[in-house]
């Protein structure tokens, strides 16, 4: 492994300062990505700045809003009683990642930094990769491709985001607090990913040095319904082939607000707008799931090793909406 | 003596022996060995499947903080070749600029720490001429080996007998490559005192590597010992002696200190072997009530460049069922790929898939039971020697496994169990497994303080080994488990037969009861003519032995205790050896038999997701003689999950372009996690096996064959759909 330096931050701006001033500074968290991915020679760092001992963890619980300091922990936030009662899929979604032993390492933050599982971007002896090198071009295009994005994907690059909290934070409208060289400022978690373009290398708004200090998340309404639901090849330990975070509020039968996003099918977690169009105001039943389906999966970029996942997530939001709507008066 | 008749099918499970040192952590893997002034390897890996090294630019490497040597094609010695056993050793590595696979090595860099080592590593520079790869076992330039294994078989007339049928089936099978993938890293540490070598090695067979180190370095094989008391698993990886094994102790050698070599994950995808891909083609000629007039069964697996790899994936169906026609044809096609190799069942767990999916499609054909079937063909002999089986009671697996899963509650119709949203299947599979038995040696030495030590040169890879064959020896020699040790998994000891091809219990058991009666003819001999003994005089047939004595068979009274004789007689201990070389067929007017087993599987599928999820596997298992419940039921519980794994996840992917392992991790490629692993029964069934002296078959691989085809054959009576593509994944299911 290349040699680099090891700092502990003992305080929020100078770790800012650190990184920001060093374009070979990166910060490190729970490391569950970073320290795979220095291993495997994809990530080179001369100087890691730990954040782990910073104030920046905690949850908080302010009227409709929770905000969840950013070195929080998976376990921690799952643990939490507000998230189980007022934002179960959230819950549900924390507790089917990874497992308990990665929970107990991996920050919130983390988790929505966490990098591709693309296994050309993790292989530095492929040239290959948008992703690593800007222009290389994208070998996972023509190669063995199944854990790959079929939305938000083109030929420059397939690498899905996988998270699978990131999925339901984005359907929640969840807001990320960031801290810069110049001071704070608050971002959409819809708007803080970047679709890869031909810049695959840039996958969110960060600037050099930015720290993630925070994320706020507004609670569901006591009445909302909601469910994530994640389909797999093996029944634990493992990414998302897809997956569907659906919140909603029934009115006699019909759907007032529809929240949907899709997990492991887009190049960032996708927040399907055009799906809850069709179900708001819509009776819940077959014919509204099957039309939201239709209009969350639009344009899919599918490759050989792809091409499934495009009913596959349809399915998968069908029966999320289905589960979700089940027993309902 | 007692003799194997008088035992029972199934020892007693008792506790592993080397279960306490491995729950603290006291037993030593090859990992945990560190020398003195020990330094540490790392390797450099081709990243193109065909070609040659044009360039190698080493200078950022060599002054690389801690490095000691780079070792590559340029500046390596000659080295000999190692042996060609069953398998064959790959050639020595680094003697010239040729490419044959993505991943051979094309240096080794030896610093202080192992994290240097790798960092200068990455610091080579490889310029590559690169040559076109042959990577499709269609492509019509790839060389094709007819017959390889010399298992070709034929009976009767069987295209006529085929064209003739009245019903006639015909399919095509796919399985995928598989990775071994065995928890422990395999590691390799070497040090050489002049002209002496020791390494330890995480290998299946101590004495092979031993032979192969001493003609890769041209030494006497007494110049070298190998070391393996225990291995963090092989499932056939460690059967060969590969060439980090010859790199770690060039390194060695090289800057004169001891060097540990430690592969990493992906290294072990490209270094250590696979399971091959195969295509097959079964084609089935029967009477409409179900007897088979014709079986073709034809099948082409993958092969590397260089050297062989035993796989017949066709030739086990040529005694899977009676049939009075028959045609097996393995085919092997050389590609620019990484080593194939023995993995769990090699070739039974391919070829069992296919014609235990054509029976059950059949079976479907015909409108027969699929067990019924399978019963109707039942092979009472040896359909290809004509000679009574040495034992065989698949009969029974069946019958037993069938009661004990409830087999009679199936609805044949598919589609027509279900449980809420979720389709119901039931599958099952026979299993006939191939025999194997190797030569092996032991020694056996009872010691002043009437404890015994029996020793071999073999290795115990998790399998139980070390627990068995204490108690075999303590059964043989008449001695409390407590007052024997068995030693092996060093090359000094007798020559151990590999741990492979279910074939150790067997090979070592008859070792270690030849070497135990050795042992008590020992004893014999030292009173033959000593009128004060009661045993003056005894043959070994006529004695029987029991809480440290030897005594007149039928009268306990008359005998002598081990410490007794020796103290009489001014010894400190005795000691004999002991060799066992299996039998054949023609002296015993038998043919010999690998385990038999019943598999019978139920499945959940979620028709719109395409999920399937195991409820509960049982195995109905004839193995001879069991010599330990709990160790032997473990074996065939992870052959089960291997067979999970095999049926339902594993799949080593290559990049059709360059040759690449595209998913040499444990986060890409998917082995079973505890939640997909449902209950699981065992029963053993049969009786002690009349060709091994032991009564032995082995468990070691049957657990694993079997459970592709009964799971297959559960999705289609679950769903109407046949698979026949392994694995079985969520795509082909939606």
């Amino acid at each position: 492994m290349h040699e680099f330096e090891y700092l502990r931050a003992d305080e929020v701006g100078r770790a800012v300062a650190t990184v920001a001033g060093d374009p070979g500074a990166s910060y490190l968290a729970g490391g569950t990505t970073q320290l795979d991915l220095m291993k495997d020679g994809v990530l080179a760092p001369d100087r890691l700045v730990d954040i782990t001992r910073l104030p920046l963890g905690g949850i908080a619980c302010d009227g409709d809003m929770l905000h969840v300091g950013a070195v929080t922990t998976m376990e921690e936030l799952a643990a939490d009683r507000t998230v189980a009662e007022r934002l179960p899929f959230l819950r549900q979604a924390l507790l089917l990642g990874a497992s308990v032993q990665l929970r107990n390492m991996a920050t919130i933050g983390g988790n929505l930094l966490q990098r591709t599982r693309c296994r050309y971007f993790r292989d530095p002896a492929v040239s290959a990769c948008n992703k690593r090198l800007r222009g290389s071009g994208c070998a996972a295009v023509h190669g063995a491709a199944r854990m790959h994005a079929i939305l938000g994907a083109s030929q420059h690059c397939i690498a899905v985001h996988a998270s699978d909290m990131a999925v339901p934070l984005v359907a929640l409208d969840a807001v990320v607090r960031l801290l810069g060289r110049h001071g704070e400022r608050s971002v959409p978690l819809t708007e803080f990913y970047l679709l890869p373009g031909d810049t695959p290398d840039v996958e969110n708004v960060l600037s050099r040095g930015e720290l993630i200090t925070a994320v706020e998340i507004p609670l569901l309404a006591p009445e909302t319904r909601s469910t994530y639901l994640k389909v797999r090849d093996r029944a634990s330990y493992e990414f998302a082939l897809t997956s569907a975070a659906v919140a909603l509020r029934l009115d006699g039968g019909v759907i007032g607000e529809a929240r949907v996003a899709l997990g492991g099918v887009g190049t960032v977690p996708w927040r399907a707008p055009a799906a809850e169009a069709v179900l708001r105001g819509a009776p819940a039943g077959e014919e509204a799931f099957t039309a939201a389906a239709e209009a969350a999966v639009v344009d899919p970029f599918t490759v050989e090793g792809t091409a499934f996942k495009v009913e596959l997530a349809k399915r998968t939001l069908v029966r999320a909406l289905r589960t979700v709507t089940a027993g309902a008066p | 003596m007692t003799t194997v008749e008088r035992v029972r099918l199934v020892g007693e499970g008792v506790d592993r022996v080397d279960g306490p040192l491995k729950a603290t952590g006291a037993a030593r893997y090859p990992n945990d060995f560190n020398l003195p002034d020990m330094a540490h390897a790392a390797l450099v890996r081709s990243t193109v499947a065909a070609g040659r090294v044009r360039g190698l630019d080493t200078a950022a490497a060599e002054s690389s903080p801690g490095v000691l040597a780079v070792i590559t094609h340029r500046n390596a010695p000659s080295l000999g070749h190692g042996p060609d056993t069953i398998l064959s050793t790959p050639p020595p590595p680094l003697q010239h600029d040729r490419i044959l696979h993505y991943g051979q090595y094309l240096a080794v860099v030896v610093a202080d720490t192992a994290e240097e080592a790798t960092a200068a590593a990455r610091r080579i520079k490889v310029d590559y001429d690169e040559a076109e790869a042959l990577l499709d076992m269609h492509d019509p330039r790839a060389e094709v080996l007819v017959d390889p294994f010399k298992t070709d078989s034929d009976r009767g007339d069987a295209e006529s007998a085929l064209a003739a049928a009245e019903v006639q089936f015909e399919a095509a099978y796919t399985t995928s490559e598989n990775t071994n993938s065995p928890l422990g890293l395999f590691t390799t540490v070497a040090a050489w005192d002049g002209d002496t070598l020791t390494v330890h090695d995480s290998t299946q067979w101590p004495g092979n590597v031993r032979t192969a180190l001493a003609r890769v370095f041209g030494l006497p094989e007494n110049a070298v010992r190998v070391l393996a008391p225990f291995v963090g698993g092989g499932f056939g990886a460690g059967l060969r002696p590969w060439p980090h094994v010859v790199l770690a102790a060039l390194a060695a050698r090289t800057v004169g200190r001891p060097v540990k070599l430690v592969l990493s994950r992906p290294e072990m995808f490209t270094g250590t072997g696979h399971r091959t891909a195969s295509e097959q083609r079964v084609r089935i000629g029967a009477t409409r009530d179900g007897h088979l007039v014709a079986l073709h069964h034809e099948s082409t697996t993958t092969l590397q460049m260089e050297g062989d790899n035993f796989e017949p994936c066709a030739s086990g169906t040529s005694y899977a069922y009676a049939c009075p026609n028959l045609r097996t044809r393995d085919t092997q096609v050389r590609l620019n790929i990484t080593w194939c190799n023995s993995m769990r069942a090699p070739g039974e767990a391919q070829g069992n898939f296919a014609l235990e999916s054509a029976m059950d499609e059949l079976a479907y054909a015909l409108g027969i039971d699929p067990l019924e079937l399978r019963l109707r063909n039942y092979a009472e002999e040896h359909p290809g020697l004509g000679l009574p089986w040495s034992s065989k009671a698949l009969r029974e697996c069946y019958e037993v496994g069938a009661e004990r899963f409830g087999w009679s509650r199936r609805d044949p119709e598919p589609g027509s169990m279900r449980d809420g949203d979720q389709l119901i299947g039931y599958g099952m599979a026979g299993v006939s497994f191939f025999w194997f038995q190797q030569p092996c040696q032991a020694s056996a030495t009872l010691r002043e303080d009437g404890t015994a030590l029996v020793r071999s040169a073999v290795t115990d890879i998790g399998t139980g080994t070390y627990t068995v064959m204490t108690q075999l020896s303590a059964e043989l020699l008449g001695l409390p488990l407590s007052r024997v040790a068995f030693e092996l998994g060093d090359s000094d000891m007798p020559e151990g037969a590999p741990a492979g091809g279910s074939g150790l219990t067997a090979g070592l058991g008859s070792a270690v009861q030849s070497a135990c009666h050795n042992l008590v003819r020992a004893f014999l001999d030292i009173v033959r003519h000593d009128h004060t003994s009661p045993l003056r005089g005894c043959e070994v047939d006529e004695v029987a032995v029991a809480d440290g004595r030897i005594f007149r068979m039928g009268s306990p009274g008359r005998g002598e205790s081990y410490t007794d004789l020796l103290a009489a007689h001014g010894l400190h201990e005795l000691t004999a050896d002991g060799a066992a070389t299996p039998g054949t067929s023609e002296e015993l007017g038998i043919a010999p038999a690998g385990a038999f087993g019943a598999k019978f599987v139920e499945i959940r599928v979620d028709p719109e997701l395409g999920t399937l999820h195991l409820e509960r596997v049982v195995s109905a298992i004839d193995a001879g003689r069991i010599l330990n419940e709990k160790t032997a039921t473990s074996q065939i519980l992870g052959g089960t999950v291997g067979g999970i794994g095999m049926a339902l996840f594993e799949e080593t992917v290559t990049d059709r372009d360059t040759g690449r392992i595209a998913n040499g991790t444990f986060g890409d490629y998917l082995i079973p996690v505890n939640a997909d692993i449902p209950d699981m029964q065992v029963i053993f069934v049969g009786r002690p096996d009349r060709f091994n002296p032991v009564g032995v078959k082995g468990v070691g691989e049957i657990g694993l064959v079997g459970m592709s085809a009964a799971i297959a054959n559960a999705i289609h009576h679950a769903t109407g759909r046949r698979l026949r593509s392994l694995p079985l994944t969520i795509d082909m299911l939606l």
